[in-house]
C-alpha cells in the first residue's frame, strides 16, 4: 500500500492505494465517484475521461502512485463550470446521449476541445472526438451539440467582451 | 404550450440523470460486503477437462461445477424436427467448447484480488481438434462439438415454394453469387454484469443485471435455480447498452445467482472489454450462395439459395441457434415481388463463442445477400441497379402483400422509398462524376440497400418460429397520484431508447400530462406487471399501445369523476394542459386525483375511488408491423491503399406514425453507424486453433466520430393499420442495410478495375486483395 496526497474535485484526499489502483478505481472504488465510467481499461474507449492538472486524460491507465500533488476534476466536481453547463444543455437540446455509458467522457473531452479550439470546425470536431467511443448516438447527435455548444460559448463571451467595452 | 404529444419532438426526461454524472449503472450501485468475481474462463477451444486444481487456501472462495450439482443448464432447444439440442452450463461440465467458456468463479474483495486468484488455479485441459470453420465442421470426420450428436449440424431448414425449376427454364438468365458476413461482437458501451443477494425480510433472492428482459430472466433464472418465482427478483438498474446481446438468459446470470444463494452476501461480476468480446454472444457469421433466374430486364423469375451460419458452440436461450438461419431463409427475398424460392437454411455448431441476436439479426445478412445479388443481376444485364430495384420490388398497390414465406407486408411504398433515395443521393451526377473521374485518383461508387423489417411482431410470429418463449403482449399499469401526477409502470426496459420520454407523451395524448410530469418506471421485475422486454424493435408499438390503452381507460374515470365536479356530461370532457375541461369549467387533474385518492366522498355515486388502470395491449395482427427504407451510400475508394471513405450516406425510412422524430432519427442513425462497423471494422478473426484473435478495442474495431459521416435521415409515413397510433417499430433498421449499401457502393468503384468483393469487413487488405486478383484475371 502507497499513501497519496491529491486534490479531487477541490477537495484535498490522502488514499491508501495498491501500486496497481488505477485513477479510476481510485475514483470509484475509494471515493464512490462514478460519473468516471470504465468502457475497455485499456485506454481507447474514453468513458474513463477525467481532467488530470486542467487536461483530459484517461483515468483507466493513469495509475494512482503516479499522481501525487495533482489537481484532479470529474464530472461531478463540474457542476458549477458555466462551460460545462452549457455544454450539457447543448447535448440534451441536440440528443447527444442514449444509453447515457460514454456521456462523462464526451462531456469532458468536449469541455476540453471548446476551451483549446472554441471554433472548431465540424472536421476537426470529429477528429478531435477519436477517443471518445459511442456506440448509440452515431456521433451525429454528439457532434450537433458540441457545436450548438460552441456557437453559445461564443455568444456569451461576445456579450462579456461587450459588457467590458 | 408546445406541441407534446405523438409526434412532437420533446426533449428527453431520462437526459438530466446522465448529463450529471447519476445514472446508476450495474458497476455504480453500492452494496455493503459485496464481493467481486472473476470467471477463470477457458483458454483453449475444445478440450476435456482432466482437473481443476484450487490451492487450499482458496477453497472457500473459488467455485467450479462441482458446487452447483442442483444448478440447470440453459437448455435452448428449438421446436423444429431435427433441432440437435445441447446443454449449455453456467460453468463448463467436464469439456470446454469455446475460448472464454466460464471454467471458475473466483471471489474476492475486490477484481483485481480474484484476477490474482485465477492465476493460481490448475486446470489441465486434453485438448480436441478446434472447429473452426463452417465447411471443416461438417466434412467427414471432424471433431464433433456435443459428443451425442451425430454430426456439427445443428439443423437444415428447407424451404420450397412455387416453382423455381420452371423459372429456371423461362429466365434468360442465371446469376450466381457468393456473400459472406464475417463473426463480429455487438460492444454496448458498458459490458454485462450481474449483482446477487439475498433479502431476508422479502425472502427474495435479489438479482440486478444489466439486461434488456427482467422479466423474463427472472423466469427462466427460477427454473435454472430451482425457486419458485416469488422468492426471485430481478432488476435491471440503467443499462449502458444492450443491442441485443443483452438479451439472452447469460450464464454469468444463472452462475452468479446461485453463488448468491448459497452464500450469505452480495456478490457481483462487471464483464469486461476483453471478457465481452470473448464470452458474450457473438453475431453475423453468415454464408450465402444464391441464384437469381431472371429475364433480360432483370426480374427475378425465381431464386435460389443456400444459407449457412454459424451458430458457435451453444444455443442460447430463448433464441435457439437456429434463428439467424431460420429468419434468414424467411425473409431473404426483400421487399422483392419473388415468388418462387427454394432455401436451405443451415445452422452449424463449431467451437466458439455461440451467436445470438444482435441489432438486425438475421436481417442484415439476408439483406446483404439479396441486395448484392440484385447488383450482380444489374452489371450482367448492363442496367442501373436502381432499375433493377424497381423492377422487382412489391408495388404499393399490393398491400397488404403476403411474401412466398407468409410474412404480411401491411402498407408502404417501397419503390417510392428508393426512388427519393437515388434522388437525394444525386444518382445522375454521380454517374457523370464516374464518367469525369477524381481529380485524386479515387474511384468513386455508389450503392442500394432496401429492406423490410419486420417489428413487433407478437404471437403468430413466435408461435411460428417454436421459441419456448411466445412473447405476444406488453402491461402498463397507470397511477394517476393524488397530487395529479402520472406514474407509468412498464414491463420493458430502457437502455438508451428514450422511452422514459416517448411513453410519457403517449400518456400525453390521452390524458393531456405534460410528458416531464410523467414518471416511467421500467427494468424490475417488482414493478410492474409481467412483460417483455426491449427487444425485436417492439417497445414503442408493445408498450406503447399499453400506455395508450391504459390511460384510455383513465380518462373515461377521470371523465366521470370530472363531470361529476363539474356538473357536466362525461361526453362533454376533454383532457388539456393538465386540466380535465368542459366548455368554461375546468377541473385539474390535482384535484381530480385528490378526490380519488383522498376523498371518496366527492366521487360520483357509485364510483370505486382509486386512480390506476393495469391492462395489456397486443397489436390487432400479431405477424408484425413492417418498417421498410433504402439506404444509399457514396463512396471513395483508394486502390493503391485500399482505404474506403464515405462521401455521404442517405437513409428514407418509413416507421409508419413518428413519436418523437428526434429520437426517431438518433436510433436510425445509431444503427447506421453500427452497420458501418459490420460493414468495414469489425470482425473477430480466429484462427486454426480456434483462438479469436481480436480481444481489445486495439484490435477489434468500432467506428469512432471520424468514420461516421452525418447521415442524412428522410422521412415517409405510412402507419400500421394493426398498432395502436399506427406506430411500426424501428429500432434495429439502421444496422440492417449500412453492409449492402456500402459494399453494393465499393463494387461500383471497383467495377472499372474488374474487381468484386462480397465479404465484410470490407477491409484495406480485402480491398487490395480482390484488385490484385482482378489483375490476375487479367494478365
Amino acid at each position: 500500500m502507497t499513501q497519496i496526497n491529491l486534490t479531487i474535485n477541490g477537495r484535498a484526499v490522502k488514499a491508501e492505494i495498491e501500486p496497481r489502483c488505477s485513477l479510476a478505481d481510485l475514483l470509484r472504488d475509494h471515493l464512490q465517484l462514478t460519473a468516471t465510467h470504465l468502457g475497455c481499461e485499456h485506454g481507447v474507449c474514453g468513458a474513463c475521461t477525467v481532467l488530470i492538472n486542467g487536461a483530459q486524460a484517461r483515468s483507466c491507465i493513469a495509475l494512482g502512485v503516479a499522481l501525487e500533488g495533482a489537481e484532479i476534476k470529474t464530472l461531478e466536481g463540474m457542476a458549477d463550470d458555466a462551460r460545462m453547463q452549457v455544454i450539457k444543455d447543448a447535448f440534451h437540446q441536440e440528443h447527444g446521449l442514449q444509453c447515457g455509458f460514454c456521456t462523462p467522457g464526451m462531456l469532458i473531452s468536449a469541455w476540453d476541445i471548446l476551451g483549446r479550439k472554441p471554433d472548431i470546425t465540424e472536421a476537426d470536431l470529429r477528429i478531435a472526438l477519436s477517443g471518445n467511443l459511442c456506440r448509440c448516438t452515431g456521433y451525429q447527435g454528439i457532434v450537433r451539440s458540441i457545436l450548438l455548444a460552441a456557437r453559445h460559448l461564443r455568444q456569451i463571451d461576445e456579450t462579456q467582451k461587450g459588457t467590458e467595452e | 404550450m408546445a406541441e407534446q404529444g405523438i409526434g412532437a419532438r420533446v426533449l428527453r426526461n431520462e437526459d438530466d440523470r446522465f448529463l450529471n454524472g447519476r445514472g446508476q449503472y450495474l458497476g455504480d450501485l453500492a452494496m455493503l460486503e459485496c464481493q467481486e468475481v472473476y470467471f477463470l474462463r477457458s483458454p483453449v477451444a475444445h478440450a476435456h477437462i482432466l482437473e481443476i486444481e484450487v490451492p487450499e487456501a482458496l477453497k472457500d472462495c473459488v467455485f467450479t461445477s462441482a458446487h452447483f450439482d442442483d444448478v440447470k443448464p440453459i437448455r435452448a432447444v428449438g421446436a423444429a424436427p431435427g433441432f440437435k439440442g445441447s446443454d449449455y452450463p453456467p460453468l463448463a461440465i467436464g469439456k470446454v467448447r469455446f475460448v472464454g467458456e466460464p471454467v471458475a468463479i473466483c471471489m474476492a474483495p475486490t477484481r483485481a484480488d480474484a484476477e490474482d486468484m485465477a492465476q493460481q488455479i490448475f486446470v489441465d485441459y486434453d485438448e480436441l481438434p478446434a472447429v473452426v470453420d463452417m465447411d471443416a465442421a461438417l466434412a467427414a470426420g471432424a471433431a464433433k462439438v456435443h459428443d451425442h450428436w451425430t454430426d456439427n449440424l445443428v439443423l437444415e431448414v428447407m424451404i420450397d415454394a412455387g416453382d423455381v425449376d420452371a423459372s429456371r427454364e423461362n429466365a434468360g438468365i442465371e446469376v450466381t453469387g457468393e456473400y459472406r458476413l464475417n463473426r463480429h461482437a455487438g460492444v454496448p458501451m458498458e459490458g454485462r454484469g450481474v449483482l446477487a443477494y439475498r433479502d431476508h425480510r422479502l425472502n427474495e433472492l435479489v438479482v440486478y443485471s444489466s439486461t434488456q428482459f427482467p422479466h423474463v430472466i427472472r423466469t427462466a433464472l427460477a427454473k435454472c435455480l430451482d425457486i419458485e418465482e416469488r422468492c426471485l427478483r430481478v432488476v435491471a438498474p440503467d443499462v449502458g447498452g444492450g443491442f441485443g446481446v443483452k438479451n439472452n438468459l447469460q450464464p454469468e446470470e444463472i452462475a452468479i445467482a446461485a453463488l448468491a444463494m448459497k452464500l450469505d452476501h452480495p456478490v457481483r461480476w462487471m464483464e469486461d472489454r476483453r471478457e465481452h468480446l470473448l464470452g458474450c454472444a457473438h453475431t453475423r457469421e453468415h454464408r450465402y450462395r444464391l441464384t437469381a433466374f431472371a429475364d433480360a430486364k432483370g426480374k427475378i423469375l425465381g431464386l435460389d439459395a443456400d444459407i449457412r451460419v454459424d451458430a458457435g458452440a451453444y444455443s442460447v436461450w430463448p433464441w435457439t441457434s437456429a434463428m439467424e438461419a431460420g429468419m434468414a431463409a424467411g425473409i431473404l427475398v426483400g421487399p422483392y415481388d419473388i415468388r418462387n424460392y427454394r432455401a436451405r437454411a443451415m445452422t452449424i455448431a463449431t467451437t466458439k463463442t455461440p451467436m445470438g441476436p444482435y441489432r438486425g439479426v438475421a436481417r442484415t445478412g439476408a439483406c446483404f445477400g439479396i441486395e448484392r445479388l440484385l447488383d450482380d443481376i444489374a452489371e450482367k444485364i448492363g442496367r442501373d441497379p436502381v432499375d433493377v430495384r424497381l423492377e422487382n420490388m412489391v408495388q404499393p398497390g399490393q398491400m397488404p402483400y403476403k411474401t412466398v414465406t407468409n410474412k404480411l407486408f401491411d402498407s408502404g411504398d417501397y419503390p417510392e422509398a428508393l426512388r427519393r433515395a437515388a434522388m437525394a443521393i444525386g444518382l445522375d451526377d454521380i454517374r457523370k462524376r464516374q464518367d469525369a473521374g477524381e481529380a485524386d485518383g479515387n474511384l468513386i461508387g455508389v450503392g442500394f440497400g432496401c429492406y423490410t423489417e419486420q417489428t413487433a411482431h407478437g404471437t403468430d410470429e413466435w408461435v411460428a418460429r417454436g421459441l419456448p418463449v411466445v412473447f405476444g403482449f406488453e402491461p402498463t399499469v397507470a397511477r394517476l397520484l393524488p397530487d395529479g401526477g402520472l406514474v407509468l409502470e412498464v414491463g420493458i426496459q430502457n437502455h438508451g431508447q428514450g422511452l422514459e420520454t416517448t411513453l410519457a407523451q403517449v400518456a400525453h395524448e390521452e390524458l393531456g400530462v405534460d410528458p416531464a410530469k410523467v414518471v416511467v418506471r421500467h427494468g424490475d421485475s417488482s414493478l410492474s406487471p409481467y412483460g417483455m422486454g426491449t427487444f425485436a424493435s417492439r417497445s414503442m408499438v408493445m408498450a406503447g399501445g399499453a400506455v395508450g390503452r391504459a390511460c384510455g381507460i383513465l380518462r373515461e374515470k377521470i371523465a366521470r369523476i370530472a363531470a361529476h365536479l363539474l356538473q357536466a356530461e362525461a361526453s362533454e370532457i376533454h383532457m388539456r394542459d393538465g386540466y380535465a375541461v368542459a366548455g368554461e369549467r375546468s377541473i385539474s387533474l390535482a384535484e381530480i386525483g385528490e378526490a380519488a385518492s383522498l376523498h371518496p366522498e366527492r366521487l360520483p355515486p357509485g364510483e370505486d375511488p382509486g386512480l390506476e388502470v393495469s391492462t395489456v395491449y397486443q397489436p390487432a395482427l400479431s405477424s408484425g408491423a413492417f418498417s421498410y427504407a433504402t439506404h444509399a451510400a457514396l463512396v471513395a475508394l483508394d486502390a493503391e491503399l485500399g482505404t474506403i471513405k464515405l462521401l455521404d450516406y442517405v437513409v428514407v425510412h418509413d416507421c409508419g406514425t413518428v413519436v418523437n422524430p428526434m429520437v426517431v432519427d438518433g436510433q436510425i442513425v445509431g444503427g447506421v453507424a453500427q452497420g458501418i462497423g459490420t460493414a468495414l471494422y469489425e470482425e473477430i478473426p480466429y484462427d486454426e486453433n480456434g483462438q479469436p484473435l481480436a480481444t481489445t478495442f486495439m484490435d477489434y474495431l468500432i467506428p469512432g466520430a471520424a468514420e461516421v459521416p452525418d447521415i442524412r435521415v428522410l422521412h415517409m409515413s405510412s402507419p400500421s393499420p394493426h398498432t395502436a397510433y399506427g406506430i411500426k417499430g424501428l429500432g434495429e433498421g439502421g444496422a440492417i442495410a449500412p453492409p449492402a449499401a456500402i459494399l453494393n457502393a465499393a463494387n461500383d468503384a471497383l467495377r472499372p478495375l474488374g474487381a468484386r468483393v462480397n465479404e465484410t469487413p470490407l477491409s484495406p487488405e480485402r480491398v487490395r486483395a480482390a484488385i490484385a486478383a482482378a489483375r490476375e484475371a487479367a494478365e
